[in-house]
C-alpha cells in the first residue's frame, strides 16, 4: 500500500513537473525562475509586478497553457480508454481504436475538411462519425451475436468498421485537392494539438474530464467482467448494462481526442502496458494510473514535437517513435502482465 | 411449496434439442446431484437455474416466485454460481476474488466498505483459507482455487450455491476434502446443485440425484436408493458391479477388475 501511494505521488510529481517545464520552454523561453515569480505575482500578489507581465500573461495562459492542459487531458483520455478497453476484451494487444472509433471520426474529420465551412463543422463530423463506427461495430456484432461469443463477434464488428471507414477516408482523400484539402487532411490525421486555443479546450474538457474520471472509477465492474461473462451475471452484474455504459465512456473519450488533436495513436496501448507493469492488474487501481501516466507522456511528448525542430512535429508520428522503444522496453520487463 | 424448483423445463442450441421436459426439484439444505454423460445438458440446466439462460418453455421457481421476475441483484443474494475454476486473465489475489462477490451490494464507484472487507475474511475464515488472501490466484493449486471461490459464493450471502463439475481437475486428496467441504456446508443449512461425473461422490453426499439422458431425466430420488449398478451401466454405458463393502458402504468396480468369487 505504502509503495503503491509513493508510486502514485512520484508520477502526479512527474506530471506538474513536466507540466511546468513544458509551461517555460517554446519559441520564446522563460526560465523557470520567471515562471515562479509571474505565478506568485499573480496568484499571491507577491513580488514585484514583472517588467514583462503582458507578453508572460499572453504566453503562458493564452497560447501554452490551454495546449497543455489539453495535452494533459487527451493523454488521460487514450490511456484510461485503452485501458478500460484491454480489461474488458480480456486481451491486451487491444486499443482505443478496436471498435472503429478511430478510423470512423478520422473518416468524419477527413469529410468535414472537404465539405464544412469551419473547424467546429469539422469536430462535429469527427464526433459523429466516431459514434457511427462504433454503432456500425455494435450493429454487426448484434447480428450475430446470438451465436458463439460476444466478445469475439465485437471485435469482429470492430474489424469490419475499421476497414469500413478506412476505405471511406481514402475515398475522400482521392477526391479531396491536392493542393489544397489533401494537404490539410493528411496532416490532420498525423495529429497535432497546436490548433488548441481555449474555444477548443472549453468544449472538450468537461466530457474529457468527467468521463475519464468516471470510466476510471469503474475499475471494479471491469474486474468483474474480466471473469467472464456468467460469472460477472451470477454475481449479481448487469453485465449487458456496464460493458454498454465502458464503451459509450471509452468512445466519447476517444473521439473526443481526436475532435481536439487528430489521430494519435499508441498512447492507448503502450501507457496501460506500463502502467500494468507498475501497479499490477487491477483495474481499481490500473486505470487510474493509466490516466496520470497518460497525461504526463503525452505532455513530454509534445513538448518535444514543440520545441526539438524549427518546426513542430506532427504528434501521432512523435508517439510512435518514441512509444515503440518504451514499449519494447515495458515488455521486456513486464513479470505482473496478464499472467 | 417449491424451494427451488424447474418445471418441465425445454431448451436448445441453435435447433438442437438439449432438454426435454425436466422437473427437478431442489429442497432446502440438500444436496443435489446431477449424473449423465458428457453432453447431456448438465451444464444447460445448471445455467438455467441461474438464470443465465431463459428456457424455451417450462419455468424454475425459487421461494415460490418464477426465477425470471427477479431482479439480477436480487437473484444473486439467493443464488450463487461456483464455476470449474475459472479461467481469470488478470493477477488478482485471493482476496480480491472473494470481495467480487460482495459487488452487486457494494454502492457505485465507491470502495468496498468495512463491512463487506469483513464479511470476505470471514468466508475465507471459515474455509480455513484466509492465509490465501495475499496470494495471486493463479499461483493456488486446484483445490485452493476451487475454495476461493466457494469462499466467493459464501461472501455473496446466497444459500444455494450451484456448482459445475466442483472436483474436476482436483488431485484424489483435494477431491475428498471439497466434498467434505460441501458436505459440512450442507449441514450449516447450505444448499447445493452440483453436477458431478463421480457416482461415487454423489454416494459419498447423499441427498438427492437426478440422472439426465438425451435431455430427460432417466431417474431421480434419494441417492442411495436411486443410484443402482443397473442405472450406472445404462447412464454411462458401463459394465460396473456396485458392491457392499463390509461396513454396507456401496462402491463400484469395474468389471475388467472384478475377481472371481
Amino acid at each position: 500500500m505504502v509503495k503503491q501511494s509513493l508510486l502514485f505521488g512520484s508520477i502526479i510529481a512527474l506530471l506538474i513537473v513536466s507540466m511546468a517545464v513544458s509551461l517555460c520552454l517554446g519559441r520564446y523561453e522563460i526560465s523557470m525562475k520567471t515562471l515562479m515569480h509571474f505565478l506568485e505575482w499573480k496568484w499571491f500578489y507577491l513580488g514585484d509586478t514583472p517588467h514583462n507581465a503582458t507578453l508572460l500573461e499572453n504566453i503562458l495562459f493564452d497560447i501554452r497553457l490551454p495546449r497543455i492542459l489539453c495535452v494533459v487531458l487527451v493523454g488521460a483520455a487514450l490511456s484510461v480508454s485503452g485501458g478500460a478497453f484491454q480489461a474488458m476484451f480480456v486481451n491486451p494487444l487491444v486499443s482505443p481504436g478496436i471498435l472503429g472509433v478511430l478510423a470512423g471520426a478520422s473518416f468524419g474529420a477527413a469529410l468535414g475538411i472537404m465539405i464544412a465551412k469551419n473547424w467546429f463543422g469539422v469536430q462535429l463530423f469527427a464526433f459523429t462519425f466516431g459514434f457511427v463506427a462504433v454503432l456500425v461495430a455494435l450493429g454487426v456484432a448484434k447480428i450475430y451475436g446470438k451465436s458463439g461469443s460476444t466478445m469475439i463477434m465485437l471485435v469482429l464488428g470492430g474489424v469490419i468498421s475499421s476497414s469500413l471507414f478506412s476505405a471511406l477516408l481514402s475515398v475522400v482523400k482521392f477526391m479531396a485537392d491536392p493542393y489544397d484539402k489533401l494537404p490539410t487532411i493528411v496532416y490532420w490525421l498525423m495529429g497535432s494539438f497546436s490548433a488548441v486555443d481555449m474555444k477548443i479546450l472549453a468544449s472538450v474538457s468537461m466530457p474529457l474530464l468527467l468521463s475519464t474520471i468516471t470510466l476510471s472509477l469503474m475499475g471494479k465492474y471491469l474486474n468483474v467482467l474480466s471473469l467472464g461473462d456468467d460469472d460477472a451475471k451470477a454475481l449479481g452484474v448487469r453485465v449487458t448494462w456496464v460493458r454498454n455504459s465502458a464503451i459509450l465512456l471509452a468512445t466519447l473519450l476517444s473521439t473526443l481526442t481526436v475532435v481536439a488533436a487528430g489521430m494519435i495513436g499508441w498512447v492507448g496501448l503502450i501507457i496501460p502496458h506500463i502502467a500494468r507493469f507498475l501497479v499490477g492488474a487491477d483495474n481499481r487501481i490500473l486505470l487510474p494510473m493509466c490516466a496520470l501516466l497518460g497525461a504526463a507522456f503525452l505532455v513530454i511528448v509534445d513538448t518535444l514535437c514543440r520545441t526539438a525542430m524549427s518546426i513542430e512535429i506532427p504528434i501521432g508520428i512523435a508517439t510512435s517513435l518514441i512509444g515503440i522503444p518504451i514499449f519494447i522496453l515495458a515488455l521486456k520487463n513486464a513479470k505482473k502482465g496478464f499472467a | 411449496m417449491s424451494f427451488y424448483e424447474a418445471q418441465d423445463l425445454f431448451f436448445s442450441y441453435q435447433e438442437k434439442p438439449i432438454l426435454q421436459g425436466v422437473n427437478l426439484s431442489v429442497e432446502e439444505g440438500c444436496i443435489v446431484s446431477l449424473l449423465g454423460e458428457n453432453g447431456t445438458g448438465k451444464s444447460t440446466l445448471m445455467k438455467l437455474f441461474l438464470g443465465l439462460l431463459t428456457p424455451e418453455k417450462g419455468t424454475i421457481v425459487l421461494k415460490n416466485r418464477a426465477l425470471q421476475s427477479y431482479s439480477i441483484k436480487e437473484r444473486a443474494l439467493h443464488v450463487s454460481y461456483v464455476p470449474q475454476s475459472t479461467q481469470i486473465a488478470f493477477a488478482f489475489c485471493a482476496f480480491d476474488i472473494v470481495i467480487m462477490g460482495r459487488i452487486a451490494f457494494e454502492s457505485w464507484f465507491k470502495k468496498a466498505s468495512q463491512a463487506d472487507i469483513q464479511i470476505a475474511q470471514s468466508s475465507m475464515e471459515r474455509l480455513g483459507i484466509a492465509h490465501l488472501a495475499k496470494r495471486t490466484f493463479q499461483t493456488l493449486s486446484g483445490g485452493e482455487k476451487q475454495l476461493v471461490l466457494i469462499a466467493r459464493s459464501l461472501a455473496q450471502g446466497a444459500k444455494i450455491l450451484v456448482m459445475d463439475e466442483p472436483v474436476s481437475g482436483l488431485d484424489y486428496g483435494n477431491q475428498l476434502r471439497l466434498l467434505e467441504t460441501i458436505l459440512h456446508l450442507s449441514k450449516e443449512g447450505y444448499t447445493f446443485l452440483k453436477s458431478t461425473h463421480f457416482p461415487e461422490h454423489a454416494l459419498m453426499l447423499g441427498g438427492y440425484t437426478y440422472a439426465l439422458k438425451n435431455g430427460h431425466v432417466l431417474a431421480h430420488g434419494e441417492t442411495s436408493e436411486t443410484i443402482t449398478q443397473e442405472l450406472i451401466n445404462e447412464l454411462y454405458n458401463t459394465d460396473i458391479a456396485l458392491k457392499q463393502t463390509t461396513c454396507g458402504y456401496p462402491v463400484c468396480v469395474p468389471a475388467f477388475v472384478q475377481m472371481k468369487e
